[in-house]
């Protein structure tokens, strides 16, 4: 089987220097998320999906590795473990080229002062494929820089110098990793060797166990909210509870006068204490009296006027042939709306800050290190060189953590107080003042010739932004977030006459990135549509969408993948009347995946009985890894799908904890099977993609059943207004 | 202020707390094992969850007062010789349950409570007896080891 090529990285660092302090991030708040060259590529080939790099440029082994003396190395990962199994890959990764039991490697985050930097937020499911070379050149480098050393020290050449299980040796000589690191003084870093072939992999490619589970079975995985340092108090803040409110006045009497509150600070736009107990600080928060500036009356109905196509800054992201003039009769229009939705991470924003002097130490469940950095710096005094970020274990990610929650508000009530402190948002901060998924709207036209070959299809749809939350820059260089939000707008199909264009409104609220981002939404329109179209042409939706695929490489394994689901997930298997099937596919990050779902109704409830996932995402690291993803995105997927729905009344969000924003539990648990296609192409993402197939999955079930097309998400609330609509 | 008595994990201790506060925070801030988690503050979600004389408690919002002179188990102190893994725990490593983990003790701890319960428990037992909230959708591996621990506790294979 052929392999993936490796391509060797630029600017490989040769510094012959072990340790540095107070990393700076240089680059301007866009540049973060999006890196420089990537911001000018989007511009220049809008039709492109943008590729993003790691953010990475320092490959030093020194700065990544620590050899310790029981002969186990320490592995600084510049990514964030929030579930997704990056740390176990990462040591699979770095085994494979150390010589080293995957059991003697630990992986650790990176902190700013110890590790290496990335300059981009965990996510976009671009770890494990952004670090699959670069991770084995400098583990690679550090083996030659071992052997090179032992050289030195026993006097042979290094072509005579073996590793293996952690043990070099050269003829009747032998040394541990331990040892040689621990007499050599002066390092001299070796040339990055060539990367042992693929075909020759002993580790990459087998399943392995996650090494992160022995600590998260015990209770003993130390998230950001289970710091706690000597002398630790626990600060509560009031935020404004309307949307877009700022803070009008504030009666903090009780809270001063409360013989349990240390410190209270009073902000811009919050008001914060400082007391020796959470549950202090909780009561001495309820006892403020603030009142709030805000525009009254808003609600759902005025986000979904201002999301909707026509309203806001357009831009045209893709357009091949003419679908205007093609789309001139027997046109077939559908429109769709997804709903505003929360991340529901089960661990809410957490910071702890340590402020003492110019200096701060802050310990924190973050997926992006450098923005929040910088965010410090921009607006507090504290410059990069003086903080120190120590990121945690995540409780979940999904794109909640990209960006700075309540750092800044953490660090002025420890600078307060004088002492370090704790703050975790509640659970309805988390709703409430977090960055919700932006609703959407999709207006689909399209044309089926007399063949069933769609001639013509225009895709326009309108949302708010995702990537553009505290980017000043990228905000009026872009127009609209095309590349986040916009993710999974174009029609990836051969179609000869097709059109995308993205309608940007902003919401009076914080926006932002969510699990999949565009791709969720984008994907429920447009597979919907396609079975719409599949059904008009009078055609089987499964060879519809194959008879679709071009020749490009990606439509072709977009087939293969069909192929493979359809024959192994059961596609044309007969079925009682009772069951609905449908499918849908998308392509994301560079994978292909694709989702056949089964249903009933019971009892005018939806009833996922199965989910079959084929994913193409080339070579994988470690399989069982990519399965407990696939899994992981089809039930956030179910649940997002059927139940999830942000709604804005009088001007507050209407759901402020679980009892209302109801998620999906054990009981939704559908039998899953998770199909793996086996490629020979650099591996790419596994978090996302198969979460984008589901919604519209099950949408063209509910459909195959009930012959009812809902288009709007969350399909059971759609189902419900449905029945009530037509009294059945 | 009140002087409570627990016994957690064996260990008896005191702690002169707000007899109104909830016993997550006497577990995690005062006792200092941070293995049980907070993630709504409302009994909603579970990851709280730990037993209290041998009841299933979200302790998020279980009154500390409510505890005093009671027995205590977090997960910490789920398997009872610090040797062994709880069947459990066992199952949950062999079928690689946990994403980010967040939840897992709060599962963990439910999941335990039921087989105590239902030595035996159906798939529909377990769907229908657990309503903790993972978001990382760990829900058919959670689903497949507790059957899988049911059947290690009842064959005594545990180690
Ligand atoms: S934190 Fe106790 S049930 Fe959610
Ligand atoms: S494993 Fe992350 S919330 Fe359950």
């Amino acid at each position: 089987m052929a392999q993936p090529t490796d391509k060797p990285k630029k600017g490989f660092s040769r510094r012959k220097f072990l340790a540095r302090s107070g990393a700076t991030i240089a680059g301007s708040l866009a540049l973060l998320y999006f890196g420089r060259s990537n911001i000018r590529s989007g511009i220049s080939q809008l039709a492109a999906d943008v590729k993003f790099d790691a953010g990475i440029t320092d490959f030093d082994p020194m700065l990544w590795f620590e050899v310790n003396e029981d002969n186990t190395i320490t592995l600084r990962s510049p990514k964030i473990e929030m579930g997704q199994g990056v740390f176990t890959g990462f040591a699979m990764l770095a085994a494979e080229e150390l010589d080293l039991p995957i059991d003697n490697i630990k992986v650790v985050h990176a902190s700013t002062s110890t590790g290496p930097q990335s300059t981009a937020a965990t996510g976009l499911s671009n770890s494990t494929a952004s670090l699959y070379t670069p991770i084995r050149e400098v583990a690679a480098t550090l083996r030659e820089t071992l052997k090179l050393a032992a050289s030195k020290a026993w006097g042979v050449p290094i072509s005579g110098i073996q590793t293996a299980n952690g043990v070099l040796t050269a003829g009747s000589r032998r040394a541990s990793y331990a040892e040689i690191a621990g007499q050599t003084q002066t390092w001299e870093i070796a040339k990055t060797p060539a990367l042992r072939p693929a075909s020759s992999f002993k580790i990459i490619g087998k399943a392995q166990k996650r090494i992160d589970l022995p600590e998260k079975i015990m209770g003993e995985a130390v998230y950001g909210i289970d710091t706690d340092i000597p002398g630790m108090l626990y600060g509560a803040v009031l935020y404004c509870p309307y949307v877009g409110g700022v803070l009008k006045t504030a009666d903090t009497t009780l809270a001063r006068t409360n013989p349990a509150v240390l410190s209270v600070v009073q902000d811009k736009n919050w008001i914060g204490v400082v007391a020796k107990t959470r549950f202090a600080a909780e009561k001495a928060i309820a006892g403020i009296k603030a009142t709030w500036d805000f525009e009254p009356n808003y609600s759902t109905k005025d986000a979904i006027e201002a999301i909707t196509v026509g309203n806001g800054v357009t831009v045209v992201m893709e357009d091949e042939g003419n679908a205007t003039d093609a789309l001139n009769s027997d046109v077939l229009t559908s429109e769709y709306r997804t709903p505003m939705g929360f991340h529901a991470s089960m661990e809410p924003s957490i910071v702890v800050a340590d402020v003492s002097g110019e200096t701060v130490k802050l310990y924190t469940s973050t997926q992006n290190v450098a923005f929040i950095q910088q965010s410090i710096a921009d607006q507090t005094h504290f410059k990069p060189e003086n903080s120190q970020i120590m990121p945690a274990f995540l409780g979940g990610g999904f794109g909640r953590r990209a960006f700075k929650h309540n750092a800044i508000e953490a660090i002025k009530l420890s600078e307060a107080a004088g002492k370090p402190v704790h703050l975790l948002s509640t659970r309805q901060q988390e709703f409430q003042n977090g960055h919700v998924r932006p609703n959407t709207h999709h207006r689909l036209n399209g044309k089926v010739d007399a063949k069933g070959k769609i001639q013509a299809i225009q895709h326009e749809f309108a949302t708010g932004s995702m990537a553009f939350l505290g980017m000043p820059v990228a905000k009026p260089l872009l127009g609209a977030d095309f590349m986040a939000a916009g993710h999974g707008g174009r029609v990836p199909y051969a179609i000869p006459n097709k059109k995308t264009s993205i309608w940007s409104s902003d919401l009076p609220f914080q926006t932002g990135l969510w699990r999949g981002v565009g791709m969720f939404a984008n994907t429920f329109a447009i597979e919907s549509f396609i079975d719409e179209l599949a059904i008009k042409a009078g055609a089987d939706p499964l060879t519809f969408r194959m008879a679709h695929c071009g020749n490009t490489a990606l439509l072709q394994r977009r087939k293969k993948l069909l192929q493979k689901l359809g024959e192994q997930g059961g596609w044309r298997k007969p079925k009682t009347d009772t069951i609905g099937r449908g499918i849908a596919v998308c392509e994301d990050h560079d994978t292909i995946s694709g989702a056949i779902v089964e249903l009933e109704i019971v009892e005018k409830k939806i009833k996922i009985l199965r989910v079959v996932q084929a994913i193409d995402a080339g070579l994988l690291v470690n399989p069982d890894g990519v399965r407990q993803q696939v899994e992981g995105a089809t039930m956030m997927a179910i649940s997002a799908s059927l139940y999830e729905e942000a709604t804005i009344e009088n001007s507050q969000f209407v759901q402020t904890n679980f009892h209302n924003y109801q998620v999906a539990k054990l009981k939704d648990t559908p039998q899953i099977d998770v199909l793996i296609r086996e490629s020979t192409e650099m591996p790419s993402g596994v978090g996302e993609p198969p979460l984008s197939p589901v919604a519209p999955a099950i949408a063209n079930a509910l459909y195959n059943l009930t012959g009812i097309r809902l288009r709007s998400l969350p399909l059971q609330a759609a189902l419900d207004s449905y029945y009530q609509e037509t009294g059945s | 202020m009140m002087k409570i008595n627990v016994t957690i994990n064996d260990v008896a201790s005191a702690f002169d707390v707000d007899p109104d506060m909830p016993l997550l925070w006497l577990i995690r801030d005062e006792a200092k094992l941070k293995g049980t988690k907070f993630g709504c503050g409302m009994a909603q979600c579970g990851a709280c969850s730990a037993h209290v004389d041998g009841e299933l408690v979200r302790t998020c919002s279980y009154p500390v007062h409510l505890a005093h002179e009671k027995k205590i188990t977090t997960i910490e102190g789920l398997s009872a010789n610090p040797n062994h893994l709880h069947p459990i725990q066992q199952a949950w490593l062999e079928v690689q349950v946990p994403q980010c983990g967040y939840c897992q003790s709060g599962f963990m701890m439910a999941a335990a409570h039921l087989l105590e319960e239902n030595s035996n428990p159906t798939e529909e037992d377990i769907k229908n007896g657990i309503t903790n909230i993972c978001r990382c959708g760990t829900h058919p591996r959670i689903i497949k080891a507790i059957l899988l621990a049911a059947k290690l506790k009842n064959n005594g294979t545990t180690n």
